[in-house]
């Protein structure tokens, strides 16, 4: 049980960094859709 | 970015820089010593994909005039992504990995936790008080700008001195963590590797400022957590897997093998905690993301950057914790070799190349952060408020190019020559520990003044010096004297966290509560820890003294007044038209 607690603990932080990377990327295009729209840089 | 701090936690982010600083004395492993290193075509590859990669990114946004304000925040309306990237990136430095990987390997399973999350809730603790500066200060630059509109200059230069310091601190050590990491896996010097990175990351942010800074940010997120997501698994299933926890049970102690170690929360968190708000206060870098993204996405921004730094900087210590469980000893004694050990030991080529991407954008997103910071500073607070009747935009823009050729060229001495400016930590960690209160009430306070502020952080930083430095024997009375001020600096510490998200009357009892449950404990035992002391009785005097100069002064300042002192400098829209309305001279502020 304590194994396999460890082994949950060390492989959920690149699951939660997944989570993030995915949110980041979502909304960094949802923003580059929006720019292009309106026809001006993303920034 | 965990940037250092008058606490033991200042201590810990010293010994990490420290011990970066010795590679460079030969501490390091030698280059021909187990270690399996990168071709040096490869790493050469390498430096040129990262660089050259921004460098396209940067030049891709570059417009022939840069706008002055969109050059320090971005026109104050970047959107989700590219600020929720860039809060991350800005935050997560190579030191930080290291760091969290050595509280891991010396406390055990817990060590990370203890570094990445108080480092996370750095972030987290601010955006309350991002909120209200926002609210006041809708175009504000740098924070110390907006202490110039509140009180005047003293309390502007001594806030923006001490983000300057910060600043250079934490450009030098990333320079240095360049040199250490391409010494350790490549063929080149150190001395090599420091030029590179400097000269890379000033190549693609000298031109478009803070929006290159923080659109490379988004490229370096990307490379850094996608490196993260297949390191760690990668690296655990090859190093056994699960049957690593059975076998090298033995090779913990007890407190090492314990979630809730005490050892681990005294030593590494409670410092930690305790820093929160100091660090936060004390980086330009925070501020500026707080000024360039858009109002209403600040909280979005912020709790995903709390996230994602977190989550990283734990799961990479981690490896640490995987190299304590194997009975890794450190590369040359050193435990700032152990990641680099780590991915060495147990990644193939490519992976390898990986992790170098991985360390070569934690270290250039922050270094081109730092380097934006101090461009805006020189820009808004030197230049704009001290030196400039009526700022020129050219001009500003010149000073923000000029002061990053010069912060490079310095930091790069510093970094070559070994210069140990790393103690002056010390004091700016005080410094900004003095700052937290004066800065975060002059946000709420009318009451507030100019001399309160100023005196308050003044005596709480002549305070600080001779119990940090044991300057006098902590016994009998004088030692309860200041453990009963550390109970205080407790109470204080959580009642301005718990006020960021709950106000005053929660932020009162919480306090309270602290300061009470803590005193047994403290009292007669903690002037023993004179780096902690020292922390706790700087907040403490500094609130006190701000406090009681304050609450009878008869001023009630209009807070609607900074909205006035502070506006665009640069008249010129972004597309290069020149709106009616920004050419309103009342928008253009001018030195007061």
């Amino acid at each position: 049980m304590e194994t396999f607690l460890l082994t949950v603990y060390v492989l959920m932080w690149p699951v939660i960094v997944a989570g993030v990377l995915w949110t980041v990327c979502r909304g960094f295009f949802k923003d580059w859709a929006e720019s292009r729209k309106a026809g001006r840089s993303i920034i | 970015m965990g940037r250092g701090a008058p606490l033991e936690a200042c201590t810990v982010d010293y010994a990490e820089l420290q011990a970066l600083l010795d590679v460079t004395e030969g501490n390091c492993v030698p280059n021909d010593a187990e270690l399996f290193q990168l071709s040096g075509w490869t790493v050469v590859l390498l430096l040129i994909l990262v660089y050259g990669g921004t460098l396209l990114v940067s030049a891709y946004i570059g417009k022939k005039k840069e706008n002055a304000d969109g050059y320090m925040t971005a026109g104050n309306k970047v959107g989700f992504g590219i600020s929720a990237a860039s809060m991350t990136a800005t935050w997560i430095w190579a030191s930080s990995m290291y760091a969290s990987a050595t509280a891991g390997y010396t406390y055990g399973i817990s060590g990370p936790i203890h570094y990445g999350l108080w480092g996370a809730l750095m972030i987290l603790f601010i955006y309350p008080f991002g909120k209200r500066i926002r609210a006041v200060a809708p175009k504000a630059h740098t924070l110390a700008e907006v202490m110039h509109a509140r009180h005047g200059r003293s309390s502007q230069l001594m806030l923006a001195g001490s983000n300057i310091v910060g600043s250079v601190i934490s450009l030098t050590s990333n320079f240095i963590a360049g040199g250490a990491l391409v010494a350790l896996l490549s063929p080149f010097s150190f001395g090599q590797g420091v030029l590179a990175v400097a000269v890379g990351v000033l190549l693609y942010t000298l031109w478009s400022g803070f929006r290159a800074s923080v659109l490379t940010d988004f490229a370096q997120v990307v490379a850094m957590l996608g490196a993260v997501v297949v390191i760690i698994p990668v690296v655990f299933f090859a190093a056994g897997g699960p049957d690593m926890f059975i076998q090298g049970a033995d090779n913990l102690t007890p407190e090492q093998s314990n979630f809730f170690s005490s050892e681990a929360f005294l030593n590494q968190g409670a410092p930690y905690i305790a820093a929160v708000l100091a660090y936060a206060i004390g980086n330009q870098t925070i501020a500026q993301r707080l000024f360039a993204v858009r109002e209403d996405l600040i909280k979005k921004t912020f709790v995903t950057a709390t996230i994602g730094y977190g989550a990283t900087v734990i799961g990479i210590g981690l490896l640490g914790v995987m190299a304590l469980y194997l009975g890794m000893a450190p590369a040359g004694g050193d435990v700032n070799n152990l990641i680099p050990q780590m991915a060495s030991t147990f990644l193939g080529p490519v992976l390898l190349c990986l992790f170098f991407v991985m360390i070569l954008g934690a270290l250039s997103s922050t270094a081109d952060s730092d380097l934006s910071a101090l461009s805006s500073i020189m820009m808004a607070d030197v230049y704009g408020k001290n030196v400039a009747k009526k700022a020129n935009p050219k001009t500003m823009l010149l000073v923000g190019r000029i002061t990053m050729i010069v912060a490079t060229a310095a930091a790069l001495i510093f970094a070559s020559q070994q210069m140990d400016i790393l103690d002056l930590l010390v004091f700016v960690g005080a410094l900004w520990g003095a700052l937290v209160f004066p800065v975060i009430a002059s946000f709420y306070w009318g009451k507030v003044t100019n001399k309160a502020f100023t005196t308050s952080v003044i005596v709480a930083l002549a305070v600080f010096i001779p119990v940090r430095f044991s300057w006098f024997p902590m016994d009998g009375v004088t030692g309860i004297l200041f453990d009963i001020l550390s109970v205080a600096g407790i109470g204080i510490v959580l009642g301005l966290m718990a006020f960021g998200f709950f106000g005053l009357k929660p932020a009162k009892i919480i306090g309270s509560i602290a300061a009470l449950a803590s005193a047994p404990f403290v009292i007669g035992f903690l002037h023993d820890y004179t780096v902690l002391t020292g922390s706790l009785v700087a907040y403490a005097v500094s609130t006190i003294i701000c406090y009681l100069m304050s609450v009878r002064s008869k001023q009630d300042f209009d807070f609607a007044l900074i909205k006035q002192r502070i506006g665009d400098y640069d008249p010129q829209d972004d597309d290069g038209t020149h709106p009616d309305e920004d050419l309103d001279s009342s928008a253009v502020p001018t030195r007061k």
